[in-house]
């Protein structure tokens, strides 16, 4: 009886040293900040006071009546998230469907269309913001087309599609790499029986290859639409939720409230709604995208 | 022969999209090398004469060396701390089966369904409490508990493919539990080792947001992206210095990149799989 309870407590201590790091590190870093900023967003805090003053549901009372930036912040981001998840999946496929062919130098253009993603965001901002002014004007002189003397970053309407642009750009490629690794999945007997069969090519890509490869569909999917809804770092460099704030994304604006105002309670009830904004959004795409996969 | 046209248009037509696609980048390299009356007149042209007094000078800026070694050490730190923790919690509560064990897990990956902007106004606070902060190894520790749920769910996955016998003779050959899984078990979990470096050395690296709040203080406190920031900041007008240090500042990515390539795209592909 002696020997077992002890036996029992060496293996609880064994238990616990290999696993409390781990444990308290994710807790203290990140579940304990989180459950700290749900508190925080029932008060009202500069950072200053000692103690948050506790107000109920006022910050979330004036987020949903009386913030026009938060809503425009909102429509910004749930705009960009639907057509930077169309357009970053179709370049992605169309290259990942190129490249899985037996082409020569296939692995350097793979290498080409992913070093985008190697660089941080931030620096990618700074190189478009270069880009679109100084290289813009260079490319205008040379060619005239009025393409290059748009205003690319001082339009509102226009800088929303620089910034999909770039970030598009940027992100491809890694998506690119999982699509290539879900088509070298597909049994090549099967596209060649299509290809007898006498299937065109996008026929023979819409009706065998798109299904088949619908789980790394699920996946580019679901990582591109929760990256789309945090995006931050491109829009920080590239246009600082400009102009105006035609360009300010929910991150930023839960930023901008907490680290430029210095309304934390108020910022955290924000990043609790993009929480579950997040949450709802991805439970739902995971749901629908789950139902079509199909197996060889 | 039909075939053999069609490879060659696709071959060409690629090549096309490759280098309009890099052409952005291109316009970086040809300008960190000119002078500034140069970049004004023209971005396209090439520079008149090869030089690199522009990167010299961003070099000194910047400070890159000790920025360099900061970045390497908040990386290092990281990564290190991230590969031991979760590999040793995932493979821990891969083998054992209580109620305990499961809720420890739960909590553990929970954390992946969190956005980072949903809680660091909370972490900037709890950083300060713990001294965390203005500190670049106090950031390598932050980074621990922000990449470990991910590394320890792969961990966890792929613990559960390792025999448990392994575990049994290591222990009847007198092996202690440690030793057991490090000289045993970790050996055996290279895949996802490899993979959890890569993601999180590229991640680590290339971070922002989370350096930008917890490295407020001096320049001798930052990493290379904060200080790219604060140089694109200050010589926003000088295109020529500030082409080169983007340079710098992305240079030892690339260089990682090509040395590690096959790894890296191994890694990402399996760290988003899984994930």
């Amino acid at each position: 009886m002696v020997r077992s309870k002890k036996l029992r407590l060496a293996f609880g201590v064994e238990f616990l040293s290999f696993t409390l790091p781990a444990l308290i590190v994710i807790l203290l870093f990140v579940e304990i900040p989180f459950i700290m900023s749900i508190a925080y967003s029932f008060t009202r805090w500069n950072g200053l006071d000692k103690v948050p003053k506790f107000i109920g549901l006022e910050n979330y009372k004036e987020l949903l009546t009386n913030d026009k930036v938060m809503m425009q912040s909102f429509v910004f981001t749930f705009i960009f998230a639907v057509l930077f998840v169309v357009a970053v999946n179709i370049v992605a496929l169309a290259l990942a469907v190129m490249l899985d062919s037996e082409i020569k130098g296939r692995n350097l253009f793979r290498a080409a269309f992913y070093i985008p993603n190697i660089i941080s965001l931030i620096v990618i901002g700074y190189i478009w913001r270069f880009i679109f002014s100084k290289g813009f004007e260079s490319l205008y002189n040379l060619t005239h087309a009025g393409i290059f003397q748009l205003s690319w970053l001082g339009d509102s309407k226009i800088a929303f599609f620089s910034v999909l642009i770039v970030s598009v750009w940027q992100a491809a490629g890694f998506y690119m790499v999982i699509y290539i690794a879900g088509l070298q999945t597909i049994p090549k007997d099967i596209t060649e029986a299509a290809y007898i069969d006498g299937a065109g090519g996008l026929k023979r890509f819409f009706t065998v290859t798109l299904p088949l490869i619908m789980p790394s569909v699920t996946v580019c999917v679901f990582y591109s639409l929760s990256n789309a809804f945090k995006i931050f770092d491109i829009i920080f460099s590239l246009t600082f939720g400009g102009p105006g704030t035609a360009t300010t994304s929910i991150a930023l604006d839960i930023y901008k409230t907490a680290f430029n105002d210095f309304r934390f309670g108020y910022g955290s009830a924000k990043s609790v709604v993009l929480f579950l904004m997040i949450l709802v959004v991805t439970l739902i795409q995971l749901s629908i995208f789950k139902s079509k996969e199909v197996e060889a | 022969m039909r075939n053999r046209a069609a490879k060659i248009i696709l071959t060409v037509v690629l090549a096309v999209f490759a280098l309009i696609y890099l052409y952005p980048l291109m316009l970086v390299i040809i300008n960190s090398m000119k002078s500034f009356s140069e970049i004004m007149a023209d971005v396209i042209s090439l520079p008149k004469k090869l030089t690199f007094d522009n990167y010299v000078k961003a070099f000194q800026i910047m400070e890159y060396p000790h920025l360099f070694l900061n970045t390497l050490i908040v990386t290092v730190i990281g990564v290190t701390g991230v590969v031991l923790i979760s590999s040793m919690a995932g493979y821990k509560l891969s083998r054992t089966k209580t109620k305990y064990s499961w809720l420890i897990f739960i909590v553990c990956i929970a954390p992946m369904m969190i956005p980072f902007h949903s809680f660091m106004i909370a972490l900037v606070k709890i950083a300060k409490n713990l001294h965390l902060i203005n500190s670049i190894y106090g950031l390598g520790v932050i980074y621990w508990g922000l990449g470990a749920p991910l590394a320890l769910f792969m961990y966890h996955g792929f613990a559960k493919t390792v025999p448990k016998e392994l575990d049994e003779c290591a222990i009847i050959d007198g092996c202690s539990p440690f030793r057991t899984f490090f000289s045993i078990i970790f050996p055996l979990l290279t895949p996802v080792t490899v993979s959890t470096i890569v993601i999180n050395a590229m991640w680590m690296w290339n971070d922002f947001l989370l350096p930008l709040l917890m490295l407020s203080g001096e320049q001798k406190q930052k990493t290379l992206q904060i200080a790219a920031y604060s140089f694109f900041g200050q010589y926003k007008v000088e295109w020529h210095f500030a082409m080169s240090g983007v340079m710098l500042t992305v240079i030892p990515a690339i260089i990682f990149y090509i040395a590690l390539q096959k790894y890296i795209i191994k890694g990402m592909v399996a760290g988003a799989v899984k994930g």
